[in-house]
């Protein structure tokens, strides 16, 4: 297995704390928040993270495939969850402690909720605006009602972070190697 | 499949011997020490199967509002103010503004200081984003939403239905009830409201065979006779049964004919807290008001003391009166030594990765501690002491009744157990600061080449030890005994044994014996006026876990 080399973009405008521990070929889009004690290892293959996004404490990103794992833009990962699907839209929460198994895509404007275990057998695409939820994963698909105070929030949760992190943490700077 | 132990409740049984273990129907008279209460005027234990139980209030678990008994009837045990339940999901609902109208360029506003959102308002699961708007609920105003609410559940057809029920019957009960009382005193027990109109009729039912109870007439019989001879008149109901079965018969199958997916169909569990049965279309479920939880208050059921009582407040968590088990009788652990040796090494020699599972761990950890026949195990028990007072603990194999001697013989050659015999002391709960130091006293006969690992003073595994039954450990007001289990080569099942605990304390109050009292003290004992020796002994179980069928010998701990 060739050793993983570290290739970091991170945009210059993207807030990224100095704990987190970042492995093999990633690229942080601009206004992106990583929070301390998060970890984002690309292993295999390279990750592409997008624009708003917010990355919390204990989330993990993994990409064990060789493609690229492309994350869209004002997504929100919450704390202690684990994302190894190889595509996400935009708009999505990963809610706290859930579990993303490889196999599934998510598309946009999907929640999957606290604590859930999605791990379909065989390899499936999330339609838009579902929401998993509940320990035995059910799943319904959201109206779509309130998305736009929802989007709204998000950007101030990220306008207000990228105010107060650099404030209280170190931050890492994208170096290039 | 940790090693566990639980306490035995007689639940006022005559006689105060435990069933055996490893029948099916005995692991009801065993509880964990956090559930069981201690009477101290019977000097017993009481479980939750054998208090009596009271209602002391009622209160909202959204809105923690305390809602008196007299209400809790009239609004039909629900919350009567904005509280409502997801009928999807059953968590509590929001109330949210809609989104304003869509201008198509959101994306490229930086920042919005203003709070969006304008009516119409519905109601909004955060849990699985269902939302009231899907049945067309929707509200002018944010607040007062049970009053909006309200003319919409009126007009219900079952409520209408049963308001009609309760016009029909209402002269019937006025007259009943009035009739039933003497004429001496009228006034006060005509009810002008129906619904306790109705429970006072209840009350008055004409039962065959039994006295009817009044408490005002001074003759009963002639006079109920009497007051029964009223026509009723035929109640015509609202809607016609036959035409009601089409509203719900036989739209319910065709609705079931041409269903796509089974989550169409509401399930029983978010249809039966409605008061009467509602459409079974998943897309008709209606927001539900929160049903009312509540306080209970306990009491020994032979001298109804009480054990437990709650505050009246609804949001404390805390009690007036606790009195549970944990504060009189000492907390036991069970634990294996040799597993927890193989747990601490695995996980030093496994990754850092969170690749571990929970359902792995959980299996190596069963693996780890597997007993395996043709070995012998010793075993811990953590002794806390909850007094203020030393005591000295005294354990003992439960000795098994009479009948099913050879039953118990034939299981108990299954595996031997091996208990200290001596009594123990154990120090009395005092605060951290009053412990002198915090150094082990090792006793037993295992001076010799124990190595201290890293841990830090935790018990020591059975290396080493050549007899390893008595104490091992003694700190604060923990006592760590060991006694060893002996499973022979063709042993199978769980091992389980019931083990009768006795301990004895100093008691701080005297005896109030009269004679005592009269002049000096002169008891043969030395303990005159000063504290008694109290007894007190429960049986418990321990488990410790199920003999491993198979010869596995990748994790032998042995010496």
């Amino acid at each position: 297995m060739p050793p993983i080399r570290d290739k970091f973009t991170i945009h210059s405008k993207a807030v990224v704390c100095q704990d987190v521990e970042l492995k093999g070929d990633i690229t942080i889009g601009a206004g992106t928040i990583v929070h301390p004690k998060a970890t984002i290892f690309a292993i295999a293959g390279p990750i592409v993270i997008g624009s708003g996004c917010i990355i919390e404490e204990g989330a993990i990103i993994v990409n064990r495939r060789k493609e690229v794992m492309r994350i869209g833009d004002d997504n929100l990962f919450e704390i202690g969850c684990r994302v190894e699907s190889p595509t996400v839209g935009n708009c999505n929460t990963v809610c706290t402690r859930a579990r993303v198994h490889h196999t599934l895509r998510i598309s946009s404007y999907c929640v999957i909720g606290a604590g859930v275990l999605v791990v379909p057998t065989e390899d499936e695409m999330l339609d838009e605006y579902t929401v998993i939820y509940g320990p035995a994963a059910e799943r319904r698909i959201w109206s779509g009602r309130g998305k736009v105070q929802e989007m709204d929030l998000r950007r101030k949760h990220a306008e207000y972070l990228r105010e107060m992190l650099p404030k209280f943490n170190r931050l890492r700077r994208g170096d290039g190697t | 499949m940790a090693p566990k132990i639980e306490y035995y409740c007689p639940c006022l049984a005559e006689s105060p011997h435990p069933p055996p273990p490893h029948l099916p129907s005995s692991s009801y008279s065993f509880h964990p020490l956090h559930n069981l209460f201690f009477c101290e005027e019977c000097d017993a234990v009481r479980c939750n199967r054998c208090v009596l139980l009271e209602v002391s209030g009622y209160y909202c678990p959204n809105c923690l509002f305390e809602v008196p008994s007299a209400s809790v009837r009239a609004e039909k045990n629900r919350c009567a103010r904005n509280c409502f339940m997801c009928p999807n999901c059953r968590n509590t609902l929001t109330v949210v503004p809609s989104d304003p109208p869509d201008n198509g360029d959101m994306r490229t506003s930086a920042v919005v200081t203003t709070a969006l959102g304008e009516p119409p308002f519905f109601l909004y699961c955060n849990h699985c984003r269902w939302d009231s708007a899907e049945v067309d609920i929707t509200f002018e105003k944010p607040t007062g939403l049970a009053a909006q609410l309200q003319k919409f559940e009126d007009s219900a057809p079952e409520s209408l239905e049963f308001e009609r029920l309760k016009e029909h019957f209402e002269p019937f009960l006025r007259a009943s009830s009035s009739s039933a009382l003497p004429s001496a005193t009228p006034a006060h027990h005509v009810h002008a409201n129906p619904i306790t109109a109705a429970a006072s009729s209840a009350l008055a039912r004409d039962i065959p065979g039994v006295g009817k109870y009044n408490p005002l007439a001074r003759s009963r019989i002639g006079r109920d006779k009497h007051a029964h001879r009223h026509e009723l008149p035929d109640y015509k109901a609202r809607v016609e049964i036959a035409s009601a079965a089409a509203l719900s018969g036989e739209a319910d199958v065709e609705f079931l004919k041409h269903l796509e997916s089974i989550e169409e169909v509401a399930s029983l569990e978010q249809r039966w807290t409605n008061s009467w049965a509602t459409s079974l279309r998943e897309s008709d479920l209606k927001p539900l008001r929160i049903p009312l939880q509540s306080k209970k208050s306990k009491r020994c059921p032979s001298c109804r003391h009480i054990l437990i009582k709650p505050e009246q407040k609804a949001q404390s968590v805390r009690f007036k009166i606790k009195l549970v088990a944990a504060n009189y009788l000492p907390a036991i652990a069970v634990t294996l030594p040799h597993a927890q040796a193989a747990l601490e090494m695995m996980k030093r020699s496994s990754t850092l990765g969170k690749s571990t599972s929970a359902a792995a761990a959980a299996e190596e950890q069963q693996a780890a501690g597997a007993l395996i026949p043709g070995h012998s195990y010793p075993f811990h028990l953590a002794f806390t002491n909850p007094l203020y007072d030393p005591i000295q603990i005294r354990l003992a194999k439960a000795v098994p009744q009479g009948e099913i001697v050879d039953a118990e013989k034939a299981r108990r050659s299954t595996f031997h157990i091996q208990l200290p015999s001596a009594a123990f002391p154990v120090a009395a709960y005092a605060e951290a600061w009053e412990y002198d130091d915090d150094e082990e006293d090792m006793f037993g006969l295992d001076d010799d080449g124990m190595e201290v690992d890293a841990r830090g003073k935790k018990s020591k595994d059975g290396r080493g030890k050549s007899r390893s039954v008595g104490i091992v450990e003694r700190r604060a007001n923990v006592t760590v005994v060991s006694g060893e289990v002996l499973i022979p080569k063709d042993a199978r099942g769980e091992v389980k044994f019931n083990m009768l605990v006795s301990y004895t304390y100093r008691s701080d109050d005297p005896e109030t014996v009269d004679d005592a009292e009269a002049g000096t003290p002169s008891r043969s004992q030395a303990t005159s006026r000063a504290p008694e020796m109290k007894n007190f002994s429960f049986y418990t179980v321990v488990d410790l876990g199920t003999i491993a069928h198979r010869e596995e010998t990748r994790l032998s701990v042995e010496p």
